[in-house]
């Protein structure tokens, strides 16, 4: 009955990382063409190079952020995995588009086409608050009825599969398989000491800082805010306490796709341009930060973020680029075999 | 008629045996022991690659089938070995983790010599050895109504190789999920800890059942290759919720409900597909918009699915496969 | 009803036994800054009824937990019937004849109540995977286990709902399912965290009686429970808890006007009093 579980835990992991790194290596070895991604990059200047990606680390870190708070909050006040969150991030994209686009643009199945044509900031803010009451919506007619009717947590975790599905591909039909811009001006670049940077970044930067104080606010000082943790802590109690936790869920959501949005927004800025499924990939990421850094945690959500985006992006000194996703997916389940409850979860109580 | 023909056809179709294959791999794992594995298309993946890479290099047919399974065996107990004493979402998040992993690093131009990256390895450079094994005509063959070639890529002698299989495996499934090793699987999906109390050693039993399904997932995924080719973007995540919607739809837990689901899932998306071209005009519904269209549909009906039916067509409601 | 083997026992914490089939010592399980089970020494005496009481949040469950294998302690040994505990696995524990029932009842929902019944069964070689392929291997094996469990579901009433999915049973009928497929391993330590908790009052005579049974079947019994009345009818002695040690042991009768576990009772801010009936 004494045992080392921690101990046995942290070996087994070890083993794995080992055993995936030698296959990796030797894959990478007999594969071939790796020098072109690796040779090129460590000649190219080290530390500066290392500086530079430690930037875009940061950048990537808190726009993924902005989506993943979301998923973490309703982690937190449902208990639900929701796998149709990187819609919601697309959507707040896409949406944007449509609202400021100069070109035509229709909705599946009608049969004409129109402008809109809105100046892009109007845009951007009619864009969050049609997310904001999507998110609303989405709660009101899916999630708030499962809840109601005490659908499993397996359950609905596939229906979210299920609404990720329909969604990806209503964007799909909606937008098309191309990527599109949401704004054709030049983004002049600064040159800081070995780090380059373009306005837009800067600015996408700045608002997504503000953005996540402002979550923390929130959630420190504000009585919704407060009552919202409470939920997160233990919902039974919080009932108990006469907080009304359905209330709670639903102000959640709405923030969860409010955010999403904007972070979908100034990723689209920020990589000049975004596709109907980029949200979608950008899941695994958004999966992997909330549980590194502690399910349900909404500061996790952040501390795993900046942990995930700077993980991927400073893998590129050394690995090729395309395999900055699996690098970042797989420091996640190592850290998940070493501390299952993520970075700063609380080990459960059992029994 | 031509729209029956039609859906017939996907019906008998070798990649709908192929995946009708990979759900009762899937029914191992969710159906008979409650693993929430949302990496099966990265099982089928490592299948296909190990089968393909071993042909291409020249090796022997009953080999490269052997390395391929050996992949996914492999695959399964690294991924099994350190998740499975935790709680099941946990195997869930490292099953997906893992199987976009796999298929990062088939598409990534690193490992192009061996993968072939995003375009992966061609049907010309590893089909040969299975054509060659061929009893029927080196042309095209109609039987009835259907029209395939008898040899080639996805033909008469993949047809009949990929439902034999299927056969074997439902048999299997039914032989053993009726044994009392099932019946300790059955167990475990209920209640984990009720198993453990009663002397069962649930982590051997767990990962038996993930090595087995992780197993024919990959074997699935080599037949699948064969009808087309190895892509390691065709076995992402979408594929492994296709996978799942068949399954919950033909009934998980039963011995025909992969079957009866893969049938159903691919020839009901011909179905539509070919009434939506046929009924609504191409101004309202463009032709590249059929395939987004009717996943929509897809998506939709497993949120349907899985709230107001979840024991599918063929299902037990009294014994469901949902916990927690 | 007091046992003859406690009579030359001492009535305080961590008394030794004649004859201990179960033995723990030094187990202590910590949960983050919170030290939930500290037991110096703890004795159960062989093919006797043992009662573990205490207010809520004594640690009895985690304790039951660690002694069954369900949770690991930090520091501690303990000896079953002459086998070490220490890191043995809950399943390893079970088939060394220590066998569980759970607080929140474990039926298997989606399974009948005879597929419930042998699961509960040891030795059967179709559990096996390779063997399960061959059922002439398991076939005459399959029949002893059923013939067992219908003996079982007679003396439990359960015979009639045999092919009923344990889902449909009510809270009680659940209850007698869970102890009836623990005896299919025929164990020699029966451990019952709540037998009573959900119960209904007209079952709770038989569910006595069956647990009366167990011991006259030569098996030991140490079970946690909140019930009181039910400690006072069937237990030989009774173990109190408090903030994870054992204070008091005794019969049941001297053990509840003993002043530390009256403090220990009422100290604790709770409904739960050593008079009350019934705790849900």
């Amino acid at each position: 009955m004494l045992g080392k579980l921690d101990r046995r835990v942290l070996l087994r992991a070890v083993a794995v990382f080992l055993v995936v790194a030698v296959a990796i290596t030797v894959a990478l070895s007999t594969g071939g063409s790796a020098d072109a991604a690796t040779g090129s990059a460590a000649s190219g200047g080290g530390s500066s190079l290392l500086l530079q990606n430690l930037f875009n680390g940061i950048v990537f870190g808190l726009l993924l952020a902005l989506a993943s708070v979301g998923l973490s909050l309703i982690y937190g006040t449902t208990a639900l995995s929701n796998f149709a969150h990187g819609e919601m991030v697309t959507f707040g994209a896409m949406i944007t588009y449509f609202l400021a686009t100069p070109q035509a643009v229709t909705f599946p199945l009608l049969p004409f086409e129109f402008k809109i044509n809105m100046p892009f900031l109007p845009a951007v803010l009619v864009g969050i608050a049609i997310a904001v009451f999507f998110g609303w919506v989405q709660d009101k007619m899916i999630w708030s009825q499962l809840r109601r009717r005490r659908v499993g947590m397996v359950q609905q975790m596939i229906v979210s599969i299920g609404l990720s599905l329909a969604l990806v591909n209503f964007i799909q039909w909606w937008m098309g398989g191309r990527p599109v811009r949401l704004t054709t001006s030049i983004d002049p670049r600064h040159q800081y000491g070995p780090i380059s940077v373009g306005n837009v970044t800067l600015i996408s930067m700045a608002i997504a800082i503000i953005a996540l104080i402002g979550v923390a606010f929130f959630l420190q000082r504000t009585r919704l805010g407060r009552a919202t943790r409470a939920v997160s802590d233990n919902p039974a109690l919080a009932s108990a306490s006469g907080i009304k936790v359905d209330s709670i869920i639903r102000i959640v959501w709405m923030m969860a796709a409010g955010l999403a949005a904007l972070g979908g927004i100034l990723l689209a800025l920020y990589q000049q341009g975004i596709g109907f499924d980029d949200g979608t990939k950008l899941l695994m990421m958004m999966f992997a930060a909330v549980t590194l850094g502690g399910l349900g945690h909404p500061y996790g959500a952040l501390v795993g973020s900046l942990i995930i985006g700077i993980v991927a992006e400073v893998s590129t000194v050394w690995l090729a680029p395309d395999l900055k996703f699996a690098t970042a997916l797989f420091i996640l389940i190592i850290v998940l075999l070493v501390r299952p409850q993520g970075i700063l979860g609380r080990a459960e109580r059992v029994g | 008629m031509d729209i029956l023909i039609q859906v017939l056809t996907t019906a008998i179709a070798p990649s709908t045996a192929a995946f009708a294959l990979a759900a009762i791999g899937l029914n191992f794992h969710f159906g008979l022991t409650g693993l929430l594995n949302m990496g099966h298309a990265g099982f089928m993946l490592l299948g296909m690659y190990g089968f393909a890479i071993s042909l291409r290099e020249g090796w022997p047919i009953w080999l490269a089938v052997l390395v391929g399974l050996a992949a996914a065996a492999l695959f399964a107990l690294l991924l099994g070995w350190p998740t499975l004493k935790l709680r099941g979402d946990y195997l869930a998040i490292v099953t997906i983790a893992a199987a976009e992993m796999v298929r990062f690093l088939g598409r990534s131009q690193s490992l192009a010599e061996l993968t072939g990256a995003s375009t992966g390895i061609r049907g010309s450079d590893f089909k040969a050895p299975f054509e060659e094994l061929s009893p029927f005509a080196d042309s095209m063959v109609e039987i009835g109504p259907f029209a395939m070639h008898g040899t080639r890529s996805s033909s008469w002698w993949l047809t009949l190789v990929t439902w034999g299989l299927v056969g074997v495996f439902a048999l299997v499934f039914w032989r053993l999920s009726k044994s009392p090793w099932g019946r300790v699987l059955k167990g475990i999906r209920e209640d984990e800890d009720a198993v453990r109390s009663l002397g069962k050693n649930v982590y051997s039993y767990k990962m038996q059942a993930l090595v087995i399904g992780g197993v024919i997932g990959a074997l699935a995924g080599m037949l699948w290759a064969i009808g087309n080719s190895v892509q390691p973007d065709a076995m992402g995540r979408p594929t492994t919720f296709w996978i799942w919607t068949l399954l919950l739809l033909g009934g998980a837990a039963t011995v025909f409900g992969p079957v009866l689901g893969a049938i159903l899932f691919w020839s009901g998306l011909t179905l539509i597909k070919a009434l939506a071209s046929a009924f609504i005009p191409s101004d309202v519904l463009a032709p590249t918009s059929l395939e987004p269209f009717s996943l929509v549909l897809v998506g939709v009906a497993l949120m349907f699915l899985v709230v107001f039916r979840p024991q599918g067509v063929l299902g037990n409601k009294k014994e469901l496969a949902f916990n927690g | 009803m007091a046992d003859t083997a406690f009579e030359t026992v001492a009535h305080e914490p961590g008394a030794a036994k004649p004859d201990a089939i179960l033995v723990a010592d030094g187990v202590v399980r910590r949960f983050g800054g919170l030290t939930a089970v500290n037991v110096d020494h703890f004795e159960v005496q062989r093919n006797t009824i043992t009662a573990l009481i205490g207010p809520n949040g004594a640690g009895k469950s985690t304790f039951f937990n660690l002694l069954t294998g369900f949770d690991m302690a930090q520091e501690g040994s303990g000896v079953f019937n002459g086998k070490p505990l220490r890191g043995m696995p809950a399943a390893k524990v079970a088939r060394a004849g220590m066998v569980r029932t759970f607080q929140l009842t474990k039926a298997l929902s989606g399974m009948t109540v005879i597929e419930n019944m042998r699961l509960g069964a040891q030795e059967q070689p179709g559990e096996n995977l390779a063997r399960a392929f061959a059922p002439p291997l398991w076939r005459a094996r399959e029949r002893e286990i059923t013939e067992q469990a219908h003996d079982l579901l007679h003396r439990f009433k359960l015979y009639e709902k045999r092919d009923d999915y344990a889902g449909s049973l009510s809270g009680g009928q659940r209850k007698l399912l869970e102890m009836a497929r623990a005896l299919m391993s025929k164990p020699t330590m029966v451990m019952l965290d709540e037998p009573m908790a959900g119960v209904n009052p007209a079952l709770t005579e038989s569910l006595l009686d069956h647990i009366v049974e167990l011991k006259e079947d030569g098996m030991t019994v140490l079970f946690v429970e909140h019930d009181m009345h039910m400690v006072r009818r069937i237990s030989d002695w009774v173990v109190v808890m408090a903030e994870g040690q054992i204070i008091a042991e005794g019969p049941a009768g001297t053990v509840m006007s003993n002043p530390r576990v009256q403090d220990a009772y009422l100290g604790s801010h709770h409904d739960t009093d050593l008079f009350e009936e019934r705790d849900a």
